[in-house]
């Protein structure tokens, strides 16, 4: 290369230097601002959030001594609080925060908040892929592991993968509560529960008490990894209609269970669901039965006994609340017809 | 705010006020929208201008390369060999200026952060958080240090039950992949953590998780007690001693100017660490070693008759690989100071 184009070239890199040297400190000096204004925001929210709060208390105690006309006023002031409410929890999803309990014990101080629509539908979307992948992968470490391979070590291998699984789901869904996802009290909690189950399925040593309960549980895993795939292959089509109506928000996740939502259209996947958690009580009968066994020296049994019956109390009550809800609306407006 | 309505009136007051407030609320929440846009925009702008510039200056070093190879040096004028060599010097600070100003654009997260986290940013913005955060993970390990100290205590000498030790050997894998994603976060924010130092807490948590599934046996009761108080020893003391020697060099060489803020306390010993904290190499060569013996114990009960555990021979070869990586990390630090006198004596 000539030395007049060398030196040309040379100052033209100089000259894209500077320019980004000053571009980067302007943005130093924005993200200053920004950092300000968020603090700024952060702090005004929740003033108001308590001053909201105050107020609500104290117009409950006036509501006592007031006439009807008045009654109305404070309804109406009520209403405008919750929607108040709803709206700092949205702006909230914007803004830098403290994270739960959880994200600081295993995160840290470390901020999740993704800051733009497109980052968090985008963070949902890889949430929704992960869970499928892992799905499709743990189905087949479970088929492996009951037809093909009969080793403690893939058996450990595969519940190792189920521990790892459910805790990564634990993680990515506090990030995505974090982000403004409404995501229902049971449907989190009964991860930590199938991280607690795949936790002792681990350590449960090999013996006449495993091999008896080992293909009923890998097949019982399959059987899941299935429904989970129908689940989210039938789930993610009705959010993708749904949300273009303008029905539901951005951020609803596909679950495990059955939603207020699951009705239009989706009311042929219940059967399915009530199968898999009558499996699941089975299994925990199947737990205490072997538990009352003389050969029986394992506490895993027992312990797996009483989380598979958690797991399914929790599963079949939940499900039943929703389809409870559903004949109640139903029954509303038959009478209202009527 | 102490104040109080009493009466309907001052709540619809209070009401009228706080209407107002949350007016101004909405306009600097849209006010602050509006800004984050525009910060996205130069966040996003700067990468691109950033990863421009690099490709450029590759480019341009190739260049100087088969110039100098087209034009032996005697050919060029001493004038062109001390531009060249500028330019050279003027690119390394320009590539050491571009890692400074990533440190504060947000990055696509590694491997195993994406595995783990997904797709979220996890590059703290401003240099106190980076520095808040690190001294969260030095807390962070030292509180999990003392509990698994007392735990092993526990374990070793008050109550030797298997749901205990699985629970201790639970918390174990839980701390080491806790510290991993903790580390890989760090490294996202610019601290400079060696290979091994973080390779090691993948293979402590392999190790915790076979320990884990080691049943009850003869043979698990053998090793029990010399793994419990090779833990006490190895995390309840050597651990603590390095936090709190460490960090007091640290910040005794922080203050001075000579290491880097995001330098963290680690496992092992490093170069800076010869100011002062020398007399902690015994402790740890003591700590190699027992995994050495760890290892060669478990070695030893492979071969007995009654062996029918896996888990027996992975376990002997993790402790070997981490007494291997171990010793051979920090003999090469020695061997570095070795080296380094010798050059200076001459």
């Amino acid at each position: 290369m000539s030395k007049p184009r060398l030196q040309a070239e040379w100052e033209e890199i100089e000259g894209e230097y500077q320019q980004l040297q000053e571009t980067h400190k302007i943005y130093r000096q924005k993200l200053e601002d920004l950092t300000n204004l968020q603090a700024t925001c952060s702090s005004a929210i929740s003033k108001q959030r308590k001053c909201l709060k105050d107020l609500r208390q104290t117009l409950a105690r006036c509501a006592k001594a007031c006439d009807d006309k008045d009654i109305k006023l404070i309804t109406d002031i009520k209403t405008q609080i919750k929607d108040k409410e709803n709206v700092f929890f949205d702006m909230e999803a914007y803004l830098p925060k403290k994270n739960g309990l959880y994200l600081n014990l295993v995160l840290g101080n470390v901020n999740v908040t993704l800051l733009s629509n497109q980052a968090k539908f985008a963070y949902k979307d890889e949430y929704e892929k992960f869970k499928l992948y892992m799905t499709i992968i743990l189905m087949f470490g479970a088929i492996t592991c009951l037809f093909f391979l009969n080793c403690r070590v893939t058996d450990e291998i595969f519940n190792f993968l189920l521990v790892w699984y459910y805790c990564t789901l634990t993680i990515r869904e506090s990030i995505l509560m974090s982000n403004g996802s409404r995501i229902k009290g049971w449907w989190v909690s009964h991860h930590y529960v199938s991280t607690f189950l795949s936790g002792v399925m681990l350590t449960w040593p090999e013996g006449l008490m495993y091999q008896k309960f080992r293909s009923q549980f890998l097949a019982f895993s399959i059987y899941q990894s299935f429904l989970q795939f129908l689940q989210y292959y039938y789930q993610s089509g009705c959010l993708y209609r749904l949300r273009a109506l303008g029905e539901r928000n951005q951020l609803d996740l596909t679950v495990e269970g059955f939603q207020s939502w699951m009705w239009r259209g989706l009311t042929f996947l219940l059967p399915f669901l009530f199968f898999g958690h009558f499996w699941q009580l089975y299994n925990s009968v199947t737990l205490f039965r072997l538990a009352g066994h003389e050969d029986c020296k394992e506490w895993q049994v027992f312990m797996l006994a009483l989380t598979f019956l958690v797991l399914f109390l929790g599963n079949f009550l939940t499900t039943l609340k929703v389809v409870h809800q559903k004949f109640q609306k139903n029954h509303k407006k038959v009478q209202k017809s009527d | 705010m102490l104040f109080s309505p009493t009466g309907f009136t001052e709540c619809l007051r209070e009401w009228e006020d706080l209407e107002k407030d949350y007016q101004q609320i909405q306009d600097t929440h849209r006010l602050y929208k509006q800004k984050l846009e525009e910060v996205t925009k130069l966040q996003d702008s700067c990468s691109a201008a950033i990863a421009r510039q690099r490709k450029q200056l590759k480019d341009l070093t190739s260049s100087l390369e088969v110039c100098k190879e087209n034009h032996p040096s005697s050919k060029l004028s001493q004038e062109d060999l001390d531009a060249i060599v500028e330019i050279k010097d003027s690119i390394k600070d320009k590539t050491n200026a571009f890692s400074e100003m990533e440190a504060f654009l947000p990055k696509k997260n590694g491997l195993y952060l994406t595995l783990v986290l997904g797709n979220v940013n996890v590059t703290l913005l401003n240099k106190q958080s980076k520095f808040a955060y690190k001294d969260e993970y030095e807390k962070f390990k030292l509180v999990l240090t003392v509990i698994l100290f007392v735990f092993s205590f526990t374990c070793r000498f008050l109550l030797s039950y298997r749901v205990l030790d699985a629970l201790f050997n639970f918390l174990l894998v839980w701390y080491y992949c806790t510290l991993t994603i903790r580390e890989s976060i760090l490294i996202s924010n610019g601290s400079k953590i060696k290979g091994w130092w973080v390779f090691h807490h993948y293979v402590s948590t392999f190790l915790s998780g076979v320990m884990l599934t080691w049943p009850e046996g003869k043979l698990y009761q053998m090793f029990r007690n010399q793994f419990l108080t090779y833990c006490l020893y190895q995390i309840g003391f050597v651990q603590f001693l390095q936090y709190y020697y460490q960090s007091g060099c640290l910040y005794r060489l922080r203050a001075l100017g000579e290491r880097h803020n995001m330098d963290l306390t680690v496992e092992g010993f490093q170069s800076w660490m010869w100011r002062g904290l020398t007399f902690l190499l015994p402790f740890l060569f003591f700590g190699h070693f027992w995994q050495l013996y760890n290892s060669i114990t478990l070695f030893r009960m492979f071969q007995l008759p009654e062996c029918k555990e896996w888990q027996v021979l992975m376990c002997g070869c993790s402790y070997m690989a981490l007494f291997l990586g171990n010793f051979f990390t920090t003999l090469r630090v020695v061997y570095q100071k070795y080296n380094q006198d010798k050059s200076k004596s001459l």
